[in-house]
């Protein structure tokens, strides 16, 4: 009974690598390639499907893990259903911008592991189960980004990620290592009673200055994975590099988890010495969202340019953590939601254009609305959703993510939290002059081809999925809002620091 | 009339029908103004049968009519829940305040489209985007749950940020990113003051009704001046006020014709009506305390956008900073926190909608004939167009307030107003018309009369189209009723306005 308890804990894992295993060997079965990814959407179509049941319809509950490492909860289910959903369009965005490569099973398998691993960090409730999460989508997404190895960009920015990666894997386990040895156990929860002095026997535990430097150390770590600045060098240029499904992978579902990994952490472990960190993350927050802004005025090209404004959004997600309320996580939980959608769909875009021969220059978007209609709308409401503009799904998160400083700030003591607020709202305004250049080039100028541009029918249904949950989300927030309300009730209900 | 119909969301519903529609043609793209006539007629006639439905001295008792206990009296009203978890309804309502501006929306549409009858360049888009643009002015108008204000106040933007870069003038790309970003960074602001009243309130509702309810006992002194700035700035930009009101020359030199009578005829009244509805009557000791920052800024914008005109040697960019100049009245109006003052103030708006609709259409006419409106390239157009030219002559002398016109009335009443509470100051304001009469009239000279130019190629100018002449000729009815019989707009305005200053607790109230 027992080991089917676990097995039920760990289905979703299984199933992930379950089919990855089998997409190599199918790789040798099928003449036709696009059968791999039809395969791959198996298990991503009914993990979602099963996820929206118990999430939005209730219809079902997973039992209370067994196992000390992992807790599957609505937070880790929420991140789970955002890892699924770019998956799906991913997959769905990959086929025909792969086709003429070799190993698609590979690929396909790739894509898989890397979601089990964030799936890990999102339920990780021990930071050995974290870091081995971190480190499966790691390594499978570096070999990701790599994947046209014979493409000279493609290698480069899988070494360099790699090479960063591999620091900042080695700055959080070292991290790991000083909690470990403040809180006797690796246990994300743990710390807090010891530092409060709460376990008997122990009494006042002086760690301030180790726990500090772990403190920084996972920051700068997780940092790394989500392109906070200064820890920011390595993403523009990776996804510049990698294939451009990858990059909406590594945008979209990859920097989710290094939230995943920074809300557990410094949320739930960390939240004792809150008043330490608060303000250098507030300050974090803000560089990063103006430095993302400024350089991405500068692109020419849009995936560099998506990089950088990925940069800018993982500063607005950064303000969760000073304001650190309920309902700033419920806020970020949204806009990881959101943005999962509008930052994939982006640049399954971009993969189309790729897909069809054109270019990811900022001059081959010229007069697209000409060429494919469906492209630029697709493209245009994306990129407004990006910058903030209601009814779309990046407004309504933003506005609960931004008002959730705000409403800290009436807090006494806390006042100062509204600029964080404004930082985003002047940041947001910043950010609309490249989005919006991008969408007077497609219906404003004119292009060098008038030539009609050709989606292949499963990159088309990838955007059109982003595009209606884009659409959908900004419309009628209020489940979603729920969920995530729900799944950061989670962290309320935890002893120390919270209101 | 329309006892348990949903008549406000049928009227916004009709050109965002429309808008779908015309986007879907495709190839009978050719199409796209009878559909978007259609749609936007609809609209008009609903909102006009609705004008005539509106009742004046309601009956607290009949269907559809809210009593928010002496501020939030609305007629037509509906509320549905929208995102319960935030406290975000859809509720719309009119009263005499936005009834005037919504009937001036439906109106100012329809004749836009009449007026663009010959686009030829991507038709489907460019009439789709107007009756989009209509969607977002109509939801401003008559929304009252400040989310929902902002999606509105939000959507309208994107249209125009279109109308100005695909159908727009030489600099269009400028002038379009310009009005796009220079006005969502006031909306911003709007934005954050919009999140701080809700929080502040703590009633988890983002209806106007309950945050003004709340805002009653729990706002501070202190907190609403900090608010009413951001909001004023907000609102302001819109406006536009003085020093905030560069990104409207640009735009308005830039957009197709029909876009500047939607921007300055539409888009400059959310300012003033975000002013009145919002930021004063919410906030009214901010209002106070800033007063005089209103004061001198409704001066400097009607002072400061007059001299600007007497220096401008296009048409179309004199006929736009002459909007800033009118727009400080409205200001002005508001600023002195009197009945007569807020009356005065929201008539403007009307009777400005009404008037700049003509010029701009005027000026788009002597640009499609003439090829140019530089002002001292042409001259003597009389005599080649001389409808066009007696419009013209109309549109200036309404503008300028000649009595009998609809503007006199609106500005008599501000100078009324000023008297009655800063005296002889009133000469500042007045010095204004002296200077307006000055522009127009010197402009009037060098264009049309006086001998017929020789600098552009005068042979194949003919008179006004009739596309373009029957919109001008039913706004300057309007104007010439309107100017006569003011009252009728007034008994609309008067009780509306007496409940808001009633509740300011301010001189002059009642």
């Amino acid at each position: 009974m027992a080991v089917w308890d676990y097995l039920v804990t760990l289905l979703p894992q299984l199933l992930l690598v379950l089919f990855a295993l089998v997409m190599p060997a199918l790789d040798y079965m099928f003449k036709d390639k696009r059968v791999l990814s039809w395969v791959a959407l198996a298990p991503l179509v009914s993990l979602a499907a099963a996820l929206i049941a118990w999430l939005f319809f209730g219809l079902w509950e997973p039992n209370a893990s067994l196992i000390s490492l992992l807790e599957v909860n609505l937070f880790s289910g929420l991140f789970t259903l955002v890892f699924v959903f770019v998956g799906i369009v991913v997959v769905l965005g990959s086929p025909e911008f792969i086709k003429a490569d070799r190993n698609q099973g590979e690929y396909y398998s790739l894509i898989l592991l890397a979601i089990t691993g964030m799936t890990i960090v999102a339920e990780a409730a021990d930071l050995i189960a974290l870091f081995v999460g971190l480190e499966i989508a790691g390594i499978s997404s570096f070999a990701l980004s790599g994947f046209r190895k014979s493409e000279k960009r493609s290698a480069e920015a899988a070494t360099k990620y790699f090479i960063v990666g591999g620091f900042s894997s080695a700055l959080t386990l070292f991290a790991i290592s000083i909690y470990y040895g403040v809180a006797g156990t690796t246990q994300i929860l743990a710390v807090q009673p010891v530092l409060a002095g709460s376990i008997p026997g122990t009494g006042e535990v002086d760690a301030g200055p180790i726990l500090s430097l772990a403190t920084v150390l996972l920051m700068a770590g997780f940092g790394f994975k989500v392109a906070m600045v200064p820890f920011h060098m390595w993403a523009p240029d990776v996804y510049e590099g990698a294939p451009t499904p990858i990059s909406g992978l590594l945008a979209a579902a990859s920097k989710k988890m290094g939230f995943a990994a920074f809300f557990k952490v410094f949320l739930i472990g960390l939240i004792i010495t809150k008043t330490d960190w608060q303000m250098a993350m507030a300050v974090l927050a803000i560089i990063t969202m103006t430095v993302g802004n400024l350089i991405a005025i500068s692109q020419t090209n849009v995936k560099r340019m998506l990089a950088y404004s990925s940069v800018a959004q993982a500063g607005y997600l950064l303000l969760v953590l000073p304001v650190a309320t309920q309902y700033a996580v419920a806020g970020g939980l949204f806009h990881v939601l959101t943005h999962a959608f509008m930052k994939s769909g982006a640049f399954m875009v971009v993969a189309a254009m790729g897909a069809a021969a054109i270019g990811e220059k900022l001059e081959d978007f010229k007069g697209l609305s000409r060429r494919s209609p469906f492209l630029a709308l697709a493209m245009t409401l994306f990129l407004l959703s990006l910058a903030g503009i209601p009814p779309l799904a990046g407004f309504a998160s933003k506005f609960v993510l931004f008002s959730s400083a705000v409403y800290e700030s009436f807090e006494p003591g806390e006042s100062w939290l509204i600029w964080l607020a404004i930082a985003g709202v002047l940041n947001s305004a910043l950010s609309l002059y490249y989005y919006a250049r991008v969408i007077k080039l497609m219906y404003m100028d004119k292009g060098t081809s008038e030539e009609r541009v050709k989606v292949p029918p499963m990159l088309a249904a990838s955007v059109v999925f982003a595009a209606v949950m884009v659409v959908l989300i900004g419309l009628a927030p209020g489940p979603f809002v729920d969920a995530c309300l729900e799944a950061a009730r989670g962290f309320s209900e935890l002893p120390l620091g919270w209101r | 009339m329309f006892e348990g119909v949903p008549i406000i969301s049928i009227v916004i519903l009709m050109p965002l029908i429309g808008a779908l529609v015309t986007f879907g043609l495709g190839k009978y793209e050719r199409h796209a103004k009878y559909v978007a006539l259609g749609f936007s007629l609809a609209a008009l006639v609903l909102s006009g049968l609705m004008t005539l439905d509106f009742a004046i001295d309601p009956d607290p008792t009949s269907v559809g009519y809210h009593d928010g206990g002496g501020f939030f009296d609305y007629q037509f009203y509906e509320a549905h829940t929208w995102v319960s978890q935030l406290g975000i309804s859809y509720i719309v309502g009119l009263d005499g305040i936005s009834l005037p501006l919504f009937l001036l929306t439906t109106l100012l549409s329809t004749l836009s489209i009449v007026f663009s009858w010959d686009t030829k360049l991507r038709p489907k888009e460019y009439f789709g985007l107007m009756l989009v643009l209509e969607v977002g002015v109509l939801g401003v108008f008559s929304t009252l749950d400040y989310f929902v204000f902002y999606v509105f106040w939000e959507i309208v933007l994107i249209p125009m940020y279109f109308m100005i870069g695909v159908w727009g003038g030489p600099r269009k790309d400028y002038a379009a990113i310009k009005f796009f970003i220079y006005t969502h960074i006031a909306s911003l602001a709007l934005l954050i003051s919009i999140m701080a009243m809700y929080f502040e309130a703590g009633v988890a509702s983002f209806a106007m009704e309950d945050i003004w309810r709340a805002g009653q006992t729990e706002f501070t002194r202190f907190f609403q001046i900090a608010v009413f700035a951001a909001a004023f700035f907000g609102f302001g930009v819109k406006l536009p006020m003085v020093p905030f009101h560069t990104w409207l020359p640009d735009a308005h030199v830039e957009a197709p014709t029909a876009g500047s009578v939607l921007l300055a005829g539409l888009l400059l009244k959310m300012g003033g009506y975000g002013i009145i509805r919002v930021a004063m009557p919410t906030l009214p000791d901010g209002a106070d305390a800033l007063q005089i920052v209103m004061v001198v800024i409704a001066l400097a914008s009607i002072l400061y956008g007059a001299m600007l005109c007497l220096a401008q040697k296009d048409l179309k960019k004199m006929v736009a900073y002459s909007s800033i100049s009118h727009m400080g009245f409205v200001l002005l109006g508001f600023a002195t926190f009197t009945q007569i003052g807020i009356v005065a103030g929201v008539f403007q708006m009307f009777a400005h909608g009404l008037v700049t609709a003509v010029l701009f259409m005027m000026c788009g006419v002597v640009q499609h004939h003439c090829g140019t409106r530089i002002i001292p390239d042409l001259g003597g157009l009389a005599k080649k167009m001389p409808t066009a030219a007696a419009m013209i002559t109309i549109g200036f002398l309404a503008s300028l307030g000649l009595p009998g016109l609809v503007s006199f009335a609106a500005e008599f009443m501000v100078f009324v107003s000023m008297y009655e509470t800063w005296g002889l100051w009133l000469l500042l304001p007045m010095l204004s018309v002296a200077i307006t009469a000055g522009y127009y009239l010197w402009a009037l000279q060098r264009s049309m009369f006086g001998p017929l130019t020789d600098k552009i190629d005068t042979s194949h100018i003919h008179d006004i189209d009739w596309f373009e002449g029957v919109p001008v000729a039913i706004l300057i009815a309007l104007i010439a009723i309107f100017g006569v019989l003011p009252m009728i707009v007034f008994q609309y305005i008067d009780p509306a306005v007496g409940i808001v200053t009633g509740l300011f607790g301010l001189p002059g109230g009642g």
